[in-house]
């Protein structure tokens, strides 16, 4: 983790805190976390994209790590952390006009509304495990989840201020961390009101190791992080997804035109959520990113696809960009 | 004016009142305040007779469209859905636009926000003012101007209302619609709207029977609706952050009458003239001012302004656009 350049950097109103690694002039790539995590998921991808010769850029978004954590759950829309992106795109990245976009989980659909908002501004965008569907102007997500799933479908979970951070305390948050990052749960992910976590018959985590993949000094980052900030400031972009909906009315119906690689973990409790799949392959997905150019399925990984096969996750980002900057020679 | 065609249609969550003329290529027409689609009267028909479809609803918080009860529902971003809401409906790809006043501004959103969306703009009155990262819109009006400047008068919900109910409905709309004093309108709170001198008698451009439209629609809806625009502007700036820097990339002729107070707010002038709407929006090819017209002027002097717009749009007629 040498080498990583912290900043804290003024924009949009909050001070957001950035990880960079790479050349000055290598062109920029965007890489977004997702719940509950944080710039750290990149750092292997931070290490091997900078080694190539891009400029990485991890931020923590608002409500996360050691960025700014504005208090209302509305402050947490896209426009709102498309907005400190662009401040940051242009704060840190000024003089190249288009840059490289990796996303993950919430991190990939702030970068499908990155590309909606401002399409001239990516070259492309690796996006995993989360597909883009265009807004649906007859039903509000919230409401949508719950008739498909129930109201025990973790988004409706999230939804009341303070609950489930008050279900996350009582089961310890390093549990529920270490729960989220390395378990296999297949989707669509159910918390039960009277033992959300699996908690019965409560396992002794103290017997069970880690995967290889994810170390206990790993699980203390993310724990002393997240003692610092609480959950909050993470769930706040579920409970802005009703409001998300009603101010992204101008863009109902609208396709993407970046051109976007797809990839996911087989196991991702995303990826296997009833529906998804039929989506991602069956020709939705495409109808609505017209300019999805590859959509590859890692075997024999979850959710944390970049932390868990990050050698694989760099080599197939560096590619498309690769490819991208071949066909472009404009850049 | 039997001859437009009256429709509700669903779209974004409200029901808007919408008017339409016409076969050809789609115009849509945008009022601002305190208006209705019959600003554009005289433009309906010209238009159909021109061989367009003109269309203009009553925007939200308006006339016969519905009305929301909370400012945060009359953000640019809800107007602008409501009419990408419209032009699904009406099976429209993309739209010739025309807007005046706060329909200027929601015109400049829509080209912005969803460029794919309009072929073309005329627009008129209020130019484009980028987003200042850092001074909130209406904080920078009460910096310029204070508290008694209009938009700063018209924050506080249900205050300006109880101005106004102190006035006759249609005397207020004659005041709005037939002042001449392009300097910044400050209305301290002592006088009020119900202080104000009694409109001069009407111009030949404004009927008894228009004002009597007018303050019949205003009466039945009130105007909370129309102020909500305003109070909505300091929310607008927050979420429109992702497109700070962003030039507007449409073809725009702007217009505006040289009595008109938003031409003359100091500054703007130079703006417009000096090359600093042009940085914005770089595909600006024409801007005129019209001599001795004030703000309605698509009211004041409809046959000019239909060619001015009718002469711009037909640039970009091609043979695909003729058809709906």
């Amino acid at each position: 983790m040498e080498g990583i350049d912290h900043k804290m950097v003024s924009v949009n109103g909050i001070t957001m805190h950035i990880a960079e690694k790479g050349p000055i002039d290598g062109p920029v790539v965007l890489l977004l976390h997702g719940f509950p995590d944080l710039w750290y998921t990149w750092r292997h991808q931070i290490t091997g994209l900078s080694s190539l010769g891009y400029r990485a850029v991890a931020p923590d978004l608002r409500g996360y790590g050691d960025s700014d954590s504005p208090k209302s759950f509305s402050e947490y829309t896209c426009l709102n952390v498309v907005g400190d992106l662009v401040a940051l795109l242009d704060s840190v990245a000024g003089d190249q006009e288009k840059v490289f976009l990796v996303g993950h989980d919430w991190g990939a659909i702030i970068g499908w509304f990155l590309c909606l908002f401002r399409p001239e501004k990516i070259k492309g965008f690796v996006c995993l495990s989360v597909p883009y569907k265009p807004r649906n102007p007859n039903v509000k997500p919230i409401q949508g989840f719950k008739a498909v799933f129930g109201e025990n479908y973790y988004i409706c979970r999230f939804q009341e201020a303070g609950k489930i951070e008050e279900e996350i305390a009582r089961a310890d948050p390093r549990r529920f961390l270490r729960n989220i990052f390395t378990g296999r749960t297949l989707g669509p992910s159910i918390l039960p009101k009277n033992d959300p976590f699996g908690e019965n018959p409560k396992p002794n985590y103290e017997n069970i190791e880690l995967p290889k993949w994810f170390s206990k000094e790993d699980l203390d980052f993310y724990a002393s992080k997240f003692d610092k900030t609480g959950f909050t400031g993470a769930l706040n972009y579920y409970r802005a997804m009703d409001l998300n909906w009603e101010l992204t009315a101008p863009w109902t119906g609208a396709k993407i035109q970046v051109p976007v690689k797809f990839m996911t973990g087989d196991f991702d409790m995303v990826y296997t959520t009833p529906g998804i799949k039929e989506y991602v392959h069956g020709g939705g997905f495409a109808a609505a990113v017209p300019n999805l150019q590859e959509i590859v399925v890692i075997e024999d990984a979850g959710h944390f696809v970049n932390q868990e096969k990050p050698q694989e996750v760099t080599a197939h980002i560096n590619d498309f960009f690769t490819k991208l900057q071949n066909n472009n020679k404009s850049f | 004016m039997e001859r437009i065609e009256h429709t509700t249609i669903s779209t974004n969550g409200i029901n808007m009142h919408v008017t339409s003329i016409g076969t050809g290529p789609v115009i849509l027409f945008l009022h601002g305040f305190p208006d209705l689609w019959y600003s554009w009267r005289h433009q309906l028909l010209s238009f159909a007779a021109l061989g367009y479809r003109a269309i203009a609803p009553d925007l939200r918080g308006y006339g016969d469209s519905d009305a929301p009860p909370s400012p945060e529902s009359y953000t640019i971003l809800h107007i602008v859905g409501d009419l990408v809401g419209l032009l699904d409906s009406l099976g429209v790809d993309r739209v010739f636009l025309v807007g005046h006043d706060w329909g200027a501004i929601v015109a400049w959103w829509l080209c912005m926000i969803r460029p794919d969306r309009v072929k073309a703009l005329v627009n008129t009155s209020v130019v484009f003012n980028p987003r200042n990262p850092s001074v909130k819109p209406v904080d920078k009006f009460r910096a310029l101007f204070g508290d008694d400047y209009y938009v700063c008068r018209f924050q506080e919900a249900g205050e300006i209302e109880e101005d106004f109910a102190q006035v006759d409905t249609k005397k207020l709309i004659t005041r709005f619609f037939v002042s001449r004093n392009p300097r910044p309108p400050c209305i301290p709170k002592s006088v009020g709207f119900r202080g104000l001198p009694d409109p001069p008698s009407l111009p030949a451009w404004l009927t008894e029977q228009d004002v009597s439209f007018y303050g019949d629609k205003f009466s039945q809806k009130g105007f909370t609706g129309g102020l909500n625009y305003y109070r909505a502007m300091n929310l607008s700036w927050e979420l429109t952050a992702p497109w700070a820097g962003l030039q507007i990339k449409v073809p725009v002729k702007f217009i505006v009458g040289d009595l008109d107070i938003t031409y003359n707010i100091p500054g703007t002038k130079e703006y417009l003239h000096g090359g600093g709407l042009k940085k914005h929006v770089p595909f600006l090819q024409e801007v005129v001012v019209m001599e001795g017209v004030g703000h309605f002027l698509q009211q004041e002097k409809p046959d000019e302004v239909t060619d001015h717009i009718y002469g711009f749009f037909e640039k970009f007629k091609t043979r695909e656009t003729s058809s709906l």
